[in-house]
This record gives structure tokens, sequence and C-alpha cells, in this order.
């Protein structure tokens, strides 16, 4: 009893903190999303509108748009962030020369703020000033313009998206692969496994804990992406990188609709939480229940 | 099945060498065990065997084949780890399978196979289990299934038993020594425990810093130990070494210790006034009042037999007895040596004379 009462006065300072900057605004969140509230309108009272909302958002044209978009770039973007990962990870495994050198200098992107990643890379691919356009266009002859191609500005979001958080991957897979025992490695090897199945039946399984908390942090991450964004294309050009975070921005500040706004934050993060346990239990919770 | 031939091997990492050509040939069937106190290169050398580690110089050859250049998987062996490296994420089914899948045996094929080795290996009922439902015998044991199955012309142990408690360890040496016999499969054994690799082997390979000190089979090297230090690592509890000289007395040769005390000696070619070290084992010493006369120190009991710590100046010697002996410390004891047990080295070289 004593032990217990003393676990919960040393956690009481978080909870309260929690509590009161998590918890009641989530809540104040959900309770927002059944009204029509938009403080500069005719009414700017809080009007209670029961699911309206929600019935709305379904028919929503630029809400599912938001949402496919947001999908294809987490999708691209994880993916390649994991696929990079795993071969720079593995490249740390090893010794060259430098190496401390760049392992240090490539965990540099991880400590930049996402604001100042989207005005450099901004700076960086405005036509006619950036250096990217630039020199595509001088050695391939390609011209690019993220103000008016959907596709350019789509692929330089992954890219920097890439660019940003694939160091993430890196760290996380390197201390995962750095803590498996050699043993199993030299036993398969003698067993008669090439590198692609010990790949296949040793490593990945081995480091699949660390695989799935790596990719439920990117995911939950690249969902509510708006920063970057919203400094690199504002959305645009259309709505080809209006991505769900971009598309709550917009409707609750230059509209001023909370109310709505709110209702899709409470999609999003319903949507964020199916999606994650999915890929729990398709990836991890078999593999449990059997061990178990 | 196969021999193996190690020939004049040489491990260097990098400016450094730790094997400086080791020879060791090794009959179809037989079991070799490696032995050596740790960092005698005893455990590279069965890495080198297995391909895990580069050979600097020298070739190894399984089966007339020499496998320097050939990868593990390609070599057709073996091999059972001290950590028995089971893959943690499989049941003790795939575990067995996985060497039969990777080499893509028909399913049927496999089945009958780990069916048939987990019965050998008592694991049928385990079969679904994974390894950390295990006992560590039955980890040891399922490392071992994986390696039978695969049906390897040489099985490589690398201290397989030294991770178990010592009541498991004595069960399952008797199976692997079962398991030889049952098979007829080369087996090279590396262990740092004599005990092991006397009661195991058909031949031992006792290593020393990198280099082959004596190759023989167990008794061959309890009874003619090449120099002090195979004396001295083969036997338990081991040899008593005692230095001194040979001197002429009564116009007979005669060992005196560097205290002074005068012990038994066999007819020797050693010289007059060669410094010389004398063994002689603690179970080949008989207790009476004859003999040499010693000071007990201590009395080791241990039922069946009892260990007596004996003192002269500054020589202790250890005898090994079968009776219950109720001497009391610092009373006097003679100790009774048959000159033929006795084994005698020369100081500088620490060869046998």
């Amino acid at each position: 009893m004593q032990s217990n009462r003393l676990g919960w006065i040393l956690l009481a300072p978080t909870l309260t903190i929690l509590f009161f900057f998590g918890v009641l605004p989530f809540i104040y969140v959900v309770y927002v999303s059944f009204h029509s509230w938009n403080p500069f309108a005719a009414n700017p009272e809080m009007i209670f509108n029961g699911a309206d909302n929600f019935r709305r958002i379904v028919f929503d044209e630029e809400f599912l748009n938001s949402v496919g978009v947001t999908v294809m770039f987490v999708f691209f973007a994880v993916l390649s962030e994991l696929i990079l990962g795993y071969i720079l990870a593995q490249a740390f495994m090893k010794d060259f020369p430098g190496k401390s050198f760049f392992r240090t200098i490539h965990t540099l992107p991880l400590i930049m703020a996402p604001i100042i990643v989207g005005s450099v890379w901004k700076l960086m691919t405005t036509p006619s000033i950036g250096i990217i356009p630039h020199y595509l266009d001088e050695w391939f002859g390609i011209s690019m313009n993220i103000g008016t191609s959907a596709f350019a500005a789509f692929t330089t979001i992954v890219i920097m998206d890439i660019w940003h958080w694939t160091p993430l991957v890196t760290l996380t897979l390197i201390a995962a692969l750095v803590s498996l025992p050699p043993d199993p490695f030299e036993q398969a090897q003698i067993d008669g496994a090439n590198k692609r199945q010990i790949f296949w039946h040793i490593t990945l399984p081995m480091i699949a804990p660390a695989v799935v908390a790596t990719v439920f942090i990117r995911l939950m991450d690249a969902l509510r992406t708006v920063d970057e964004v919203w400094m690199l294309t504002g959305g645009g050009p259309g709505s080809s990188t209006r991505f769900v975070g971009v598309h709550i921005f917009k409707e609750v500040f230059p509209k001023t609709n909370y109310g709505y706004g709110s209702t899709i934050s409470v999609i999003v993060l319903y949507l964020t939480i199916v999606a994650c346990w999915l890929l729990y239990v398709t990836m991890l919770a078999p593999r449990n229940s059997k061990e178990g | 099945m196969a021999n193996v031939k190690i020939d004049n091997v040489i491990k260097r990492y990098g400016s450094l060498q730790v094997m400086h050509g080791v020879n060791v040939d090794i009959e179809d069937g037989e079991f070799v065990v490696l032995v050596g106190p740790s960092g005698c290169g005893k455990s590279t050398l069965l890495r080198m065997l297995a391909g895990l580690e580069e050979i600097s110089e020298g070739t190894v050859s399984i089966g007339d084949k020499v496998v320097n250049d050939i990868l593990p998987k390609e070599r057709d062996i073996a091999m059972v780890f001290q950590s028995y490296a089971l893959y943690p994420h499989k049941t003790v089914y795939d575990n067995i399978a996985f060497p039969l899948k990777m080499a893509k045996r028909p399913a049927a094929e496999i089945e009958q196979k780990v069916t048939n080795a987990a019965e050998i290996l008592d694991l049928t009922k385990y079969l679904k289990r994974y390894p950390k439902e295990l006992s560590g015998g039955q980890r040891q044991r399922v490392a071992m299934g994986r390696a039978i199955v695969r049906d390897p012309q040489v099985f490589l142990f690398d201290e397989p038993l030294s991770n178990l408690d010592a009541k498991l360890r004595v069960t399952m040496r008797v199976e692997i020594k079962e398991l030889h016999q049952r098979l007829g499969t080369t087996i090279v054994y590396v262990t740092h425990d004599q005990i092991e690799a006397m009661t195991m082997a058909d031949k031992i390979v006792v290593m020393r810093d990198g280099r082959v000190e004596q190759i023989g089979s167990p008794l061959d090297l309890y009874d003619n130990p090449g120099n002090v230090f195979v004396a001295g690592f083969i036997g338990s509890p081991s040899m008593n070494f005692v230095h001194g000289k040979i001197e002429v007395k009564d116009g007979k040769k005669a060992f005196v210790s560097d205290g002074g005390l005068t012990l038994p000696l066999p007819e020797t070619t050693a010289a007059e006034g060669q410094s010389v070290t004398y063994g002689i084992r603690p179970e080949h010493i008989q207790i009476g009042d004859t003999g040499v006369k010693m000071q007990v120190v201590v009395v080791e009991p241990t039922g069946s037999e009892t260990q007596i710590f004996a003192k002269a100046g500054n020589d202790l010697i250890d005898a090994l007895v079968k009776d219950r002996v109720m001497a009391k410390p610092r009373s006097e004891i003679g100790f009774i040596i048959d000159p033929k047990d006795v084994h005698l080295f020369d100081r500088k070289t620490e060869k046998r004379i």
C-alpha cells in the first residue's frame, strides 16, 4: 500500500499537467465537435447541432481528398524512410573511415524545427532562385515548379519528409540491430541461409518490435504534418498537397470554423488509432499470442 | 561423414598473431576434443573450421577438399553454440526444420526428419513451444536436433555444456557420446573442461596460446603427458609439481626439492645436477606410516574419497585416497610414492624427460 501511494504521489505532477493540457482540451474538442461555432459569423454563439458536423464530413469532398492525399504521402514517405533507414543502419553497423562523423551529421535534420525545414526547402525549390530547379534544368533539362505542378509539389514534400525523418528510423534500427545476439546469425549461415534468407527469416523477425514502434511514431507524426507543408506549398497547387493537418488548419484559422474543424480533428484521431491498431494486429499480435 | 585435416593453420588479427601453425588430423567418425584454458585459440580454430573466421595461412580440408574459401553453408557442417543460438521467434519445430527449409527439402521429408530427431532427443512434447519456454537442457537438445537433421559431414560443438548445471552436464555428456556412437559422424568438440575431454574423446588436442601442446588418446595423455602444461591440465585434481634437482646419494640418483625434500625417483636419463620438475598425481600417492614424512594442512572428505593437502617445508603436495582418513591438521603423515608413477620434466624446457 505504502509504495502504491508513493507511486501516485510521484506521478501526480505529470498526471496533473497531462490532465490540464491533454485530457481537458481533448474533451473540449470532442464537445465542440458537436456544435456549430464560428465566432465571426452572424451568430457567434456555440450552437449544439448534434451529429450534423459528422454527417457533413462524410460528403465533404475536400476532406475526403485530403485524407487520400495524406494516406498517399504517409505511404510513400514512411515506406521510403523505413527502407532507407534500414540500409543506413546496416551501413553504420560496419566500420569505415569517418563513421562517427557521418553518424553525427546524419542526425542533424532531426534537431531542426519543421517550420525551418519548410522554409529552407522553400528557398531551395523556388523557381528561378532555388538550387534544385536550377540544376534540374541545367543538367537534365527538367523544369520544376512546385507552385504549378502538383506532382512536383507532392514529390518534394515526400522527399523533404524523408530527408527530415529518416535519421530517426536509422537511430532506432541501429539500436535494435546492436542489441541483437550474434550467434543466431552465425548459426543461420551454417544452417545454409543466404543473405536474403537471413534478412527475412532472422533479422526482420528479430527487429520487428523496433520496426513496428518506429512505424507507429512515423505514422502518427506524418499523419499530422502541417508546418513544413504549410511553409513549402500552403497545401497547393490546388489541393494537391492539402493534407488533413493543413485542411484542419485552413478550416479553423482563416475560416474560423471551430465546430467543423474540431469534428475533423476527432475523425482524424479516430482514423489514426484505427490505422495503428490494424498495424499492431497484423504485425505483432499473432506472434505475441502464440508466444504468450 | 568425412575426415578433417588442419594443416599449419595461422590466424592473425591485424599484426597480432594468435595462432601459430596448428596441425590436427581427424579421422572419419572420430570424436576429437579441443581442450585448453580460455584464450588458447580452441574456439577460434573451431570457428575457422566452420567458416565463421577467416584463415590467415595454412589450409583446412573437410573430406579431402580444401574449404578455406568455401562459405559456411557450403561446408556441410553443423554447429552447436555455447549459447545454443536458437531462433527466439521460431518454435522448436521451426528451429529444427530451419536448415532443411533453407535447403528447400520437400515438406514430407522435413516433417519426417524433424519428428525423428525430436524422438531421438525426447523433444516431441515441446515441438510447438518457443525457446524461451524451455529449460537449459531442453534448449541444448533443440540445438542438437537442428544439427542432426542435416546429417552433416562433421559436427562442431563449441562448449555446448558450459551453460548447464553440473548434474545436467553429466547427463548431456552421456547423451552426446551416445549420439556419436549411434550416428558415427565426425565430431569436433571444444571445451575448457578436461573431464569432458577425458570422458568423451577418442582423441584430445591440448592447446595453449595458439599452439598444440599435445595430441593423443585420453589415457595416453594421462599416462604420458609430454610437458608440464599437459600434465597439469589433464587429470583432476591436477598433478603435484615440485621443483628441485637431481642429486646422487649413496651412488644412486635421487630427487631433492628446492626446499630440501627428498622424493623417490624412477630410473631416469636426467643428469646429476639437472634442474627438474617432479610430477606426481594425487591419486597415485598412498598414505601410511612409512614413506615421505609430511605435515597435514587440510583434509577434504567427499565420501567416496579423501583429499589430503600436506606440506614438508615449502613444498605442498596433495594426495587423493579411497579410504576415509581422519588425520588432524598439523599431525604427521607418510606419503608413499611408487617411483613408476613419477613424471619428470626439465625445468627450463618443461619437456618430459
